[in-house]
């Protein structure tokens, strides 16, 4: 019979205070598994919004950081919107109404305007145009790809894009309509859009997003700006088309979907002429504009960014914050440190339950010192029986380990669609903190072996005579 | 003559007291245990019976004096080499049996062959078993046996090694007295039937009365005369 066979034996006759310590031992390791895999995944949630094709957001003056969990991460609430004659500073000449560039076109690649303060079901609505999915990638160039359907077109005012945590959550599929609420899930209801397209999974916050044409998000309401009427009228003109020879928001691509625009919204008229004319500019808000800064001749587009953002933020009429520059310091001032404490205060569970290997190994090191006598008398070596004591001490450690690894990924998976739905990030029983996970195999026969060490030393010196 | 398995010359043990002066357990100026020999030491309590047994088994060290053990002389051996003669040459039966709690018998007697040189052997131990007549509790472990049962196992744990000699300590101290004469015939069937020399230390003069060679301790342990 081996030493492993003896230090088993051992276990099953303790078998009862051997399983308390193991069972110990186990709800530590599960908090920690749970907590590195936690943690893992939160910032993954976080660092998968930093390459969304953008590097700069403008918005209102406020929090940086609260203008980039608004819009990257679709969480916290809005801080005040930007007007739309700011918004039209970022346009080409073609964008614009007036033919002339905005005051940062130069600076600009790619801008497109966001507006939010709806909801759908809990998930947040966000009004935009179709470049969002046409021009802006997911990071290194990877374009948004749909897993049924398509990106809605500028000229479908009621058109709307489904992230895919959302279509899977609400069972929404193309063709289906849904009606946003305003301001809350409780909120005034609006008209229905109808489902295009239902996203690719991206395991980034957009996942999480309802994302409709934002002229249909105009037209709904509370969402004009009021103005006097004498200028809205001005604007809209009383020439019947002229509201839509005014070119909606639409980044830096507009000539051609002006057109489109003009053709769809003057085809449609027929049928639904009132709601399909465009909010005059004058009424029109955007919450943010995501940015791509424009890289001249090679120039890293970081270096304009710098020079764009201290422009806007000089100015009064907005701010440009750069997400992952925000998301470096929320994660270095707030994710990480709690991470780390709650790391820490898991990994203190851990080791109270090694010290409960302890507590146990010595409550019975009486029963054990007459076995461990009987074995010397039998021929046992002093080695044999310190390594039998350690060897009981190592798979209490690592039974109950494996036991707590798989109950902390069974908590992952637990909570799994929760952090799916909230984080963007799919999180399962497979989910791991690879690095961490690995470490604590040999932290726990470490913390297993410092444990027995006293009571394997009493075996060690059992005195063989007084205990026969 | 046959060899000596066992043969003690000079052996002295004293132990410290509480006061600190030492007192003297055993002095035995000689004694021979032969190959396939049975002898009886009778003794009283306190006379040095299981100091006697544990120095000549390597558990004690003597404080001067030659114990011999299957031709070796075990006092100069360091501790781990004693332990491993001790496991190949000395089966030991004990006054409690002193049977592992958590482990059936089959493996009681495992245990043992694990400490020897050889790999352990579960044929010989099951055979071991049987012949002691406990085919049918292998698996059962020392709770779920009867004291005589028990005691079988203890007697088939102390073969498992094939010793060249048997050491019991008060066998049948811890049995009645209906008992006691199946464990004497136990003990020394079973070491005639393996050709072991049989030592059994006993203070009950009815069981030494049934040795061949009869030793009374207080007669060649001066230790015990001096204290007289």
């Amino acid at each position: 019979m081996s030493l492993l066979g003896i230090a088993w034996r051992s276990i099953r006759q303790r078998l009862f205070t051997s399983g308390l310590t193991a069972l110990s031992l186990a709800l530590g390791v599960a908090l920690v598994v749970a907590t590195l895999v936690i943690g893992g995944l939160v910032r993954d949630a976080f660092a998968s919004g930093q390459g969304l094709g953008y590097n700069l957001i403008v918005g209102a003056k406020g929090s940086p950081l609260q203008l980039v969990l608004n819009s990257v991460y679709l969480v916290s609430k809005p801080i005040e919107n930007i007007s739309w004659r700011f918004y039209q500073e970022f346009l080409p000449a073609g964008a614009r109404p007036d033919d002339a560039a905005g005051r940062y076109a130069g600076s600009v690649a790619k801008a497109v305007p966001i507006c939010m303060g709806d909801y759908y079901r809990s998930f947040r609505v966000v009004g935009t145009n179709a470049a969002y999915f046409d021009s802006l990638t997911l990071g290194e160039g990877r374009p948004f790809t749909f897993a049924s359907g398509r990106n809605f077109r500028d000229a479908e005012f009621f058109g709307g894009v489904l992230g895919s945590a959302v279509a899977a959550k609400l069972g929404l599929a193309v063709g289906d309509e849904f009606s946003p609420t305003h301001g809350a899930d409780d909120g005034l209801v609006h008209d229905p859009f109808t489902v295009t397209g239902v996203l690719a999974r991206t395991d980034t916050p957009v996942d999480r997003g309802v994302y409709v044409n934002m002229e249909g998000f105009y037209l709904q309401e509370g969402h004009a700006k009021p103005v006097p009427e004498g200028e809205a009228a001005e604007q809209t003109g009383p020439e019947a088309g002229g509201a839509l020879e005014i070119s909606p928001p639409k980044g830096n691509e507009s000539p051609q979907a002006t057109r489109e625009i003009s053709q769809a919204t003057k085809a449609s008229a027929p049928a639904d002429p009132p709601q399909q004319a465009p909010l005059p500019f004058a009424q029109r808000e955007v919450t943010a504009i995501l940015v791509e800064t424009a890289s001249p001749g090679g120039m890293p587009p970081e270096l304009l960014a710098m020079g764009l953002k201290t422009a806007i933020n000089e100015g009064r009429d907005g701010q440009a914050a750069e997400p992952v520059r925000e998301i470096r310091t929320l994660l270095d001032l707030f994710v990480r440190p709690l991470e780390l404490l709650l790391l820490l205060v898991t990994t203190l569970v851990v080791i109270v339950s090694a010290i409960g290997i302890l507590v146990s190994m010595v409550g019975s090191s009486l029963e054990r010192s007459r076995d461990v006598a009987v074995m010397r008398a039998l021929g046992a070596r002093r080695s044999h029986v310190l390594t039998a004591v350690l060897l009981e001490a190592i798979i209490l450690a690592v039974g109950g380990g494996l036991a707590g690894w798989l109950l902390g990924h069974g908590i992952v998976a637990a909570i799994g669609p929760l952090i799916t739905t909230n984080a963007g990030v799919s999180a399962g029983f497979f989910s791991s903190a690879p690095l961490g996970e690995a470490l604590l195999v040999p932290f726990l026969v470490v913390l297993a072996i410092l444990s027995a060490l006293l009571p394997a030393l009493a075996a060690y010196r059992t005195d063989v005579a007084k205990w026969l | 003559m046959p060899e000596p398995v066992i043969r003690l010359e000079n052996v002295r043990k004293s132990f410290a007291m509480p006061g600190g002066e030492r007192a003297e357990i055993l002095d035995v100026p000689g004694f021979v245990l032969a190959a396939g020999e049975q002898a009886a030491l009778e003794g009283s309590s306190g006379s040095g019976k299981s100091t006697l047994l544990h120095v000549i088994s390597g558990i004690m060290r003597p404080d001067s004096g030659r114990v011999e053990v299957a031709g070796t002389d075990i006092t100069q051996l360091p501790e781990s080499r004693r332990d491993r003669l001790r496991a190949d040459t000395l089966g030991l039966v004990f006054q409690q049996f002193n049977l592992l709690p958590g482990f059936t018998a089959l493996e009681n007697v495992l245990v043992a062959m694990s400490f020897g040189s050889q790999p352990p052997d579960r044929a010989r131990a099951t055979a071991l078993l049987e012949a002691v007549g406990l085919a049918h509790r292998l698996h059962h472990k020392p709770a779920e046996l009867s004291i005589g049962q028990q005691q079988r196992v203890a007697v088939a744990r102390a073969l498992a090694n094939r010793p060249r000699a048997v050491l019991a300590d008060e066998p049948t101290a811890s049995v009645d007295a209906a008992h006691q004469q199946q464990v004497v015939d136990l003990l020394k069937n079973t070491c005639t039937e393996h050709g072991v020399a049989l030592l059994v230390v006993t203070h009950d003069p009815e069981v030494a009365r049934q040795f061949p060679r009869r030793l009374k301790l207080e007669e060649f342990n001066r230790a015990c005369r001096q204290k007289v």
